[in-house]
């Protein structure tokens, strides 16, 4: 079972749906986490959401609890939260993007998926992810065609994956695919 | 009798009646058996009660929810706000429905009026949006749509001011309401829902542009096309849309059946959206409409954390302004638009509210000017 924390956002329910395609999907509100769902679940799913990680101390809790320990993966604001949650600040960016379709690009050959590939996805992000960063066994794996920003990382060693962008989005061309390769890992 | 002479006759004996356009033109429906004053307190049991069936074309309630039933209906505080004591919603069991075409004459009658008078001036509309703008860029709403408020003292005939703004705007979601001690005209052009058996769709339009002799539907859309701010904004409504729809939806049945078209109407066209889905089982009415309302596309995005920010900076209720008006039929098929381009008439009082949306490239300005257009609209017609 798939367990998705819910950040209040207006998207959240397309991941919901899209994830269902794959496995069974529990869903609940950040401050409504069931404790029996979270033990049951495999794979826990940060939300997108409004605002910046440091917003949701008991996602932060979550995630340090988890970690290693089930597969995790975050979303646009989940993407944030976890690399947050590894030490990263995240910042505004001069550029922002709502509601925008770009091209991005593997550029990492540790990546699940080719290097040099690009996909084409639906952005919505007021915030980025500050580099240089490091952390143990996290690597940036896309990122964005014309601007470099992180838009993929992936902790192959503790099964954590993170997406900038919306793979649920209409705005992304093959996003069940994206899912499906990291749900089966 | 003919059918005009009819509408006549009804206006004339002062009892309440609703008027809603169809397909082919409009629903006149009245001998209301019932009127249920929406609250807190009684709507849920509004929603959930069971209603027997009879097959006859006036088993349904039709009415309106105001925009802060709404908010309290999803557990969305709205602080005290000024507000003249409108009922937040209300419903009637219509016994009558006469179908009528869509041209509705009527003899124009006197009507009183003042000047019409904003609620924030300019410079004010500027501070709003600049805080808002702050909120854009740390990610706290992704867009947002500031209202404005027009008010003046008056003395009116709806059904003449109804029948002359169907003439120039016979929008698809207009409707006028006249009771004894209020009335609502309206020209919305946007459909919220419209759900039939299990099957539901909803029809957001973001991107509107006027007619001119040069501009052709062709011409519309590549306007809309090029234009990336517009793009940006209907994009963010449509994953909204779909998002909403999931709640209720079974999963994979979420379709975009129209991505993106133009809809021309008399004096404008419209960039919109089709989205539809089927029910999943045992969805019941009051979770079609905490899912769905408000209506995302007069909101902004995302829906929770947006509510909250307007509610916190707005001074005056908005009534009936983005709430819904539309009909439940005891079978469970509905029809709902979004209240907008809408004047409400109340204590000698003409209230009409408009907003456009602030995104991150949006000028408060041009953003400003926009408000008074949508607004100058409906003001002409006093």
């Amino acid at each position: 079972m798939i367990y998705v924390i819910d950040h209040n956002d207006s998207f959240t329910h397309n991941v919901v749906h899209q994830l269902a395609l794959f496995d069974k999907v529990e869903c609940d509100n950040y401050n409504k986490v069931s404790e029996k769902k979270i033990k049951q679940a495999s794979t826990i799913v940060f939300s997108p959401g409004p605002g910046s990680p440091k917003n949701y101390p008991i996602t932060t809790k979550i995630y340090k609890k988890f970690k290693g320990k089930k597969k995790m993966i975050g979303i646009c604001l989940g993407f944030q939260h976890i690399l947050f949650c590894e030490g990263a600040k995240i910042i505004e960016q001069k550029k922002i993007y709502h509601g925008y379709q770009s091209n991005i690009q593997v550029v990492n050959n540790k990546s699940l998926f080719k290097k040099g590939k690009i996909f084409k996805v639906g952005r919505y992000h007021s915030l980025k992810l500050k580099e240089p960063f490091k952390s143990n066994n996290f690597e940036i794996t896309m990122r964005c065609l014309n601007s470099k920003v992180a838009m993929a990382f992936e902790n192959k060693k503790e099964k954590i994956y993170g997406f900038q962008f919306h793979p649920e989005s209409f705005l992304t061309v093959n996003g069940n695919l994206l899912i499906k390769k990291i749900l089966s890992t | 009798m003919n059918k005009l002479n009819q509408l006549a006759e009804i206006h004339q004996s002062g009892k309440p009646y609703i008027i809603y356009k169809s397909q082919k033109g409009f629903n006149l429906f009245t001998n209301f058996s019932q009127k249920i004053i929406l609250s807190k307190k009684n709507i849920k049991s509004f929603l959930n009660k069971k209603n027997r069936y009879k097959s006859k074309n006036t088993d349904l309630f039709i009415g309106f929810f105001g925009y802060e039933l709404l908010n309290n209906l999803i557990d969305i505080k709205v602080p005290k706000q000024k507000n003249f004591n409108f009922p937040k919603g209300i419903f009637y069991k219509p016994e009558k429905k006469i179908k009528l075409s869509n041209s509705l004459r009527y003899n124009k009658k006197s009507y009183e009026s003042g000047n019409f008078k904003i609620n924030i001036n300019r410079k004010n509309y500027r501070k709003i949006f600049n805080r808002f703008k702050k909120k854009i860029k740390s990610g706290e709403t992704y867009q947002i749509k500031i209202c404005t408020k027009y008010k003046t003292r008056s003395k009116i005939d709806p059904l003449d001011f109804f029948s002359r703004l169907s003439s120039t705007n016979l929008a698809p979601e207009a409707f006028m309401i006249k009771d004894n001690n209020y009335s609502i005209i309206s020209c919305s052009p946007e459909n919220l829902i419209t759900k039939t058996g299990s099957n539901i769709s909803t029809k957001p339009i973001a991107g509107t542009v006027k007619k001119t002799n040069n501009l052709n539907k062709l011409k519309a859309l590549n306007y809309f096309r090029k234009n990336i701010k517009e793009t940006k904004e209907h994009n963010m409504i449509v994953d909204m849309e779909r998002n909403d729809l999931s709640r209720i939806c079974k999963v994979g049945s979420v379709k975009l059946s129209k991505q993106k078209i133009v809809e021309e109407y008399k004096d404008l066209f419209h960039y919109v959206s089709l989205i539809s889905g089927k029910l999943k089982k045992n969805i019941k009415n009051l979770d079609i409409i905490k899912a769905m309302m408000p209506g995302g596309s007069v909101i902004g995005c995302p829906k929770i954390s947006t509510l909250n920010l307007l509610n916190n900076q707005e001074k005056e209720n908005r009534n009936i302004y983005t709430g819904s008006f539309g009909y439940i039929k005891f079978n469970g098929d509905m029809r709902f638009n979004i209240i907008i381009r809408s004047i409400l008439n109340y204590k000698n009082i003409s209230e009409i509210s408009v907003a456009s949306g602030v995104v991150v490239d949006s000028n408060a300005n041009h953003e400003f000017n926009e408000n008074f257009i949508k607004a100058k609209a409906l003001i002409d017609l006093f």
